[in-house]
């Protein structure tokens, strides 16, 4: 089974970009109110920021220069001042807090509907996309946007509305120089715009290379023991030597660009800037007289204008990286691969009574998996699923629990078809045991009862005590309180399998789904295992899928799978008797030769 | 500070380039105190009227030619510095790889690969950091800080310099506190998102369980609360992340007011001019970077030590299985004397291995059985030279085996690892992973012996089909029979399978083991199994209990015994037994 490329690497035009970019604002919406918040904060800081010069330029022109105090106007213009600067601190804190909230939030939501689209998938989305990308597209890629969020967006925001600000102050102040000083915006835009293109391509470049570094030391780490069993440690070691050389290269390309275009440019363009104030000053001063006020104000305003303006860019790689990060977020959002829809009739399981009825199943609509199958499983009774990997048991399960559609036949259960009833009430009384059993991060009892509050200690207690788990539990030091970490790797894997049995037992199913274990089990746990299973066995219609054949012959019907087809059925007995496929199997297994 | 002494090395060794950086770097900061100068001139010739063109021109020449000249002495400076930052990076990094490929297995069992990650990737990164960013901030703030207040009291008035100057200090004072505090708290906010990582990588891998039992809904909502947890944790480093920008301007707010108060009055006074008054304001605002470089300086400098004493340990961690002293320099082969008093892993009080003695003809097979922990692998361990420290001696032909290169002893070797891996490149890059140079048919060959090469066949891609994350996911039994093939490469003397025909099935198994035993006549194999089957053709067999030796025989030998070998051999035909009575 091949498994497509899913993160190629990704060029997005800027039309691409800019849907994503769009796509992303949408986001914004339900948080309007914090956000018009902020943004009243904003005005009122750019407001401050704006006043105090112009206070102290007041000051200047109409009392220094005149070397005049009246104690009133200059105790007012103080006062003022102070009022201003101290509001301005506390009203900025709140607004810089209150854009960090909103950020947080909307990626809040963002993980949410990517996580709960993950559940929505179906089983196909897993099999083709590996699960540390389903990961990564849930944590680390919405954290990207987070990031640009918090550094780019609202720094952003914040330069923009102190640059109409300022803005707006100069042309106050003196309109022909504040239209002079217009010429900024454009050659600053064209920085900016240099500084994307080429930035975005060499830091995408040595995002890749450092992705590809960070992937050889890991492997080489983990696979050391073989490196050294093979003696390939030099070759080992030229290789990452050449990785690490690229990496090298590309992060001196990235340190030129940056150089060239990100601090030294804008702060040449910022004394440029002032050669620009200074000579309209002068030269108008020539003829006319110039309030020294005003160029104050000017040049404190040219100030502050630049140093948002070196912040964000700075942090434009950041917005990159969101920008490809989102487009895979979106791509997730956007998967078509559902699972399996219910008609959500009223109907309930009461028998199980399972039949299959000419189904036929494809994963990749290409070839089938799965060709005409058709069986009953009468109330009560064990059907055993035999045959090679590949022959179909597990696809067979797999269409049971409804974790793929299929299309062609139908699936009955109690003769209702299996489409037909809500998932919960299949949720509920399927019970399927996987031979991997998968514990959870939490206790035993929380692995028993997962997130089922109804289910009681005692309930608990029971089912565990039914699959004769009780035994082993009773002798960890915490009982059914024992901490389970890293998926249960400190218990055997006979003791994973009686909790999971425990766990589907806690729910009481009708019809039992076994996917017997093939993992090393030790010989006593194996017993204990196989009693359990008779027991639970009992009562209840069981579909197995059997590895070893001495598990089943107590089967009521035994279908041996071969490339998708049932080619023999039948009891234990019969089976040995037609002297075929069951046959060579049963004889391979015990090794007898004929 | 030490830590820049601890890389003083490095510093020595690329000496040029730092001495470049330092001095344009403090020319820089001397040129920066040009233009709040030339303002102050101007504005005073504009507020007396008696500015000239040439004045204004002669002035103005000089501001754009410094800025020309910062410009270009600016993209130096980072050259140099940075440039030589990255650099030591990547030294270090190749350091520590090359460090890695020396270290034993017992150094890989007590660190976790993540461990290992974090020192060549965060901590090679704060150390860069120091490298560049420390050097930078500790020139800058030092020039930069030291010309700006010398202008200010030489060109303009060393009192009012000294008056308005008393705030700043709290400035590199509070935002070095905000940093450790937010640093403290970041570690929180990491740990929330390390959390919801974790609990969505189990989500995944546990899919089908959440499925089975229907509790998408319930897991959502747990994610909710994780990632509230992680939006709280988040607004706690908000809360101080916010105080940065405040503080800085409130402290400059009142630098602003002392400024304007007292220079108006010294302006009055006729002490200063307008135009000085001006000059200072813009002083002022350059001082606010080297303030904040200094308090930054301390967490970058706190930080590179720290990572880098990491670093420096883990290099200093010595080489445990090294070659001796004119170890000898020929391929092992011949039979194999393992006599052993005793062995102990390291931290270990109970002997893992106790009173070993076997010898294996050359061209022989010895099959190993035994529970999980009985000291099978332990055995496999220590004819690899995994260990040193044991008593007892292991021959290997004429001399033991820690007399030979340890390269020579590794290739004589193939061995078959339990947890078979595999890298990310291709299969055919797999297989030939111990002769990289060999050619595509005897890849096949070796694959044809493991029986891996019509399943590989059918991969779309072949030979050239890519394993890994990225690629095609196989089965455990064919990385198991991958890792045969690859092990087969060599055509090794010695070929060990550590349980690795568990997940392959009995008829596969069968025919891989008579494929070896028509190929390997002359070489010696050595298997471990859980499966009696896989063994039971060996010549001799060892079954372990609890680290010894507990039987040792031929099938025949043992059976006849009717030890623990019989036991286990009943038991797993005991089915088979019953199975037959049922049928008779």
């Amino acid at each position: 089974m091949l498994i497509k490329e899913t993160e190629k690497k990704q060029e997005l035009t800027g039309r691409e970009q800019w849907i994503i970019f769009k796509r992303l604002l949408t986001y914004l919406l339900p948080h309007k109110k914090m956000l018009l918040l902020a943004m009243g904060l904003l005005i009122l800081t750019v407001l401050g920021d704006v006043l105090g010069p112009y206070l102290i330029k007041v000051f200047i022109d109409n009392y220094l220069t005149e070397g005049n105090f009246p104690t009133g106007p200059i105790v007012g213009l103080a006062l003022g001042y102070l009022f201003i600067q101290t509001s301005n601190v506390i009203i900025s804190y709140f607004q810089l807090l209150k854009f960090q909230e909103a950020a947080l939030k909307i990626i809040q939501q963002l993980r949410i509907d990517v996580f709960a689209k993950v559940h929505g998938l179906g089983m196909r989305y897993f099999d083709k996309t590996p699960a540390g990308g389903i990961v990564s597209r849930v944590t680390n890629d919405t954290e990207a946007i987070k990031e640009m969020f918090v550094t780019v967006l609202i720094g952003f925001i914040q330069s923009a509305f102190l640059i109409v600000g300022v803005y707006i102050a100069m042309f106050l102040l003196n309109v022909r120089l504040a239209l002079l000083t217009l010429i900024l915006l454009p050659i600053l835009a064209w920085i900016i715009y240099l500084y994307r293109k080429y930035s975005s391509v060499f830091y995408q470049d040595l995002r890749e290379r450092l992705g590809q570094l960070n992937a050889k030391l890991s492997e080489s780490v983990q696979g050391m023991g073989m490196i050294q069993a093979f003696g390939q440690e030099s070759r080992l070691k030229d290789e990452f030597s050449a990785i690490n050389d690229g990496h090298w290269q590309a992060a001196k390309r990235n340190i030129k660009v940056d150089a060239l275009l990100l601090r030294p440019a804008v702060n040449l363009v910022y004394t440029m800037a002032i050669i620009l104030l200074l000579s309209y000053f002068g030269v108008s001063s020539f003829s006319n007289t110039i309030e020294v006020g005003v160029i104050y104000a000017f040049v404190t305003y040219i100030d502050r204008f630049f140093e948002p303006i070196n912040q964000v860019m700075q942090r434009l790689s950041i917005f990159q990286q969101a920008i490809v990060a989102a487009s895979r977020v979106f791509l997730l959002l956007d998967e078509q691969e559902k699972i399996p829809t219910q008609l959500e009739t009223n109907a309930k399981i009461n028998e199980g009574k399972i039949e299959f009825r000419n189904v036929s199943f494809s994963y990749d609509d290409q070839t089938d998996v799965l060709k005409n199958i058709s069986f009953t499983a009468m109330p009560g009774q064990t059907v055993a699923l035999v045959g090679h990997t590949g022959s179909g048991k597990s696809s067979i399960i797999n269409l049971l629990m409804r974790f793929y559609e299929f299309k062609k036949g139908d699936i009955w259960i109690d003769g209702v078809s299996i489409k037909d009833y809500e998932t919960a009430e299949i949720r509920k009384k399927l019970g399927l045991v996987l031979q991997d059993p998968f514990l959870f991060y939490g206790t035993i009892a929380s692995n028993i009862r997962l997130y089922d509050q109804a289910i009681t200690d005692s309930a608990v207690r029971k089912a565990a005590e039914f699959v004769q788990a009780d035994r082993f539990i009773e002798e960890l030091p915490n009982k059914y309180q024992q901490k389970v970490t890293e998926r249960g790797s400190t218990f055997s894997s006979g003791q994973r399998q009686l909790v999971a049995f425990a766990r589907t037992i806690a729910t009481d199913p009708k019809v039992l789904v076994l996917d017997e274990a093939t993992a090393n089990i030790d010989t006593e746990t194996e017993m204990a295992i196989q009693e359990s299973l008779e027991r639970m066995r009992l009562g209840r219609t069981t579909i197995a899928i059997a590895h070893r054949l001495s598990t089943i012959q107590d089967a009521e019907l035994i279908l041996v799978l071969r490339q998708g087809e049932i080619v023999e059925r039948g009891t234990h007995q019969q089976l040995l008797q037609q002297r075929g496929l069951y046959h060579k199997m049963y004889l391979l297994q015990n090794g007898i030769v004929e | 500070m030490r830590v820049f002494w601890e890389l003083g090395w490095f510093f020595k060794e690329r000496k040029k380039h730092y001495i470049l950086g330092v001095m344009l770097l403090m020319v820089v900061a001397f040129l920066g105190v040009l233009p709040p100068r030339i303002i102050g001139f101007i504005v005073d010739r504009i507020s007396q009227g008696t500015l000239t063109p040439d004045y204004l021109l002669k002035w103005l020449s000089i501001l754009a030619a410094s800025a020309l000249a910062m410009y270009v002495l600016r993209y130096t400076w980072r050259l140099q510095i940075f440039g030589s930052s990255i650099l030591l990076a990547r030294n270090l990094r190749q350091q520590l790889f090359r460090h890695f490929t020396q270290m034993s297995p017992a150094f890989y069992q007590k660190r976790r690969v993540g461990d290992l990650m974090a020192h060549a990737t965060n901590d090679l990164q704060a150390v860069q950091q120091t490298a560049g960013a420390g050097v930078l901030t500790l020139v800058d703030s030092i020039a930069t800080g030291g010309f700006v207040i010398a202008a200010m009291a030489i060109t303009i008035d060393w009192k009012l310099t000294l008056i308005v100057l008393l705030p700043m200090p709290l400035m590199a004072y509070m935002t070095n506190y905000y940093g450790k505090l937010m640093h403290e708290r970041f570690h929180g906010a990491q740990q929330a998102f390390s959390e919801l990582n974790d609990k969505t990588q189990e989500s995944i891998s546990g899919m089908k369980v959440i499925k089975t039992f229907g509790q998408e809904q319930q897991d959502i909502d747990d994610f909710k609360n994780l990632s509230e947890r992680v939006v709280n944790e988040n607004i706690r480093v908000a809360r101080v992340d916010s105080l940065f920008d405040p503080t800085i301007s409130a402290i400059i707010g009142v630098c602003y007011f002392l400024t304007i108060g007292f220079g108006s009055y010294f302006v009055t006074q006729g002490d200063m001019t307008i135009g000085d008054l001006i000059a200072f304001t813009a002083y002022l605002g350059l001082l606010v970077w080297p303030m904040l470089a200094f308090g930054w300086l301390f967490n970058i400098v706190e930080r590179g030590r720290a990572s880098y004493d990491r670093i420096r340990q883990l290099l200093a961690e010595p080489i445990e299985i090294d070659d001796r002293e004119n170890a000898i320099d020929e391929d092992p082969s011949g039979d194999i004397v393992f006599s052993l008093e005793q062995f102990k892993f390291t931290g270990d009080d109970r002997a893992a291995l106790r009173n070993i003695h076997f010898t294996v003809k050359q061209g022989e097979t010895l099959g190993i059985v035994g529970k999980t922990g009985s000291g099978k692998s332990a055995i496999l361990r220590l004819l690899l030279r995994e260990f040193d420290d044991y008593k007892g001696s292991i021959l290997f032909g004429e001399y033991s085996i820690d007399a030979y290169k340890k390269q020579r002893l590794r290739r004589a070797i193939g061995y078959v690892p339990q947890d078979h891996f595999l890298f990310s490149t291709s299969i055919a890059g797999n297989i030939a992973f111990a002769r990289p140079e060999a050619s595509l048919k005897e890849v096949e060959s070796a694959a044809s012996l493991a029986h891996i090469h019509e399943d590989i066949q059918n991969f779309t891609e072949g030979y050239s089909t890519v394993v890994g994350e990225r690629g095609v996911s196989l089965s455990g039994g064919q990385k198991q029979r991958i890792s045969i093939a690859r092990a087969l490469m060599t055509e090794p003397e010695l070929l060990i399978l550590d349980d690795s025909l568990s997940a392959v099935d009995a008829k596969t198994e069968e025919s891989i083991l008579k494929s070896l035993k028509a190929t390997r006549a002359d070489k010696t194999t050595i298997i471990t199994s859980h499966r009696l089957s896989a063994i039971q053709h060996a010549h001799q067999i060892l079954v372990m209990e609890q680290g010894t030796i507990k039987e040792i025989g031929s099938h025949e030998e043992l059976m006849t015994k009717k030890g623990a070998y019989y036991e286990m051999y009943e038991l797993q035909q005991l089915e088979a037994l019953v199975e037959q009575g049922g049928e008779a």
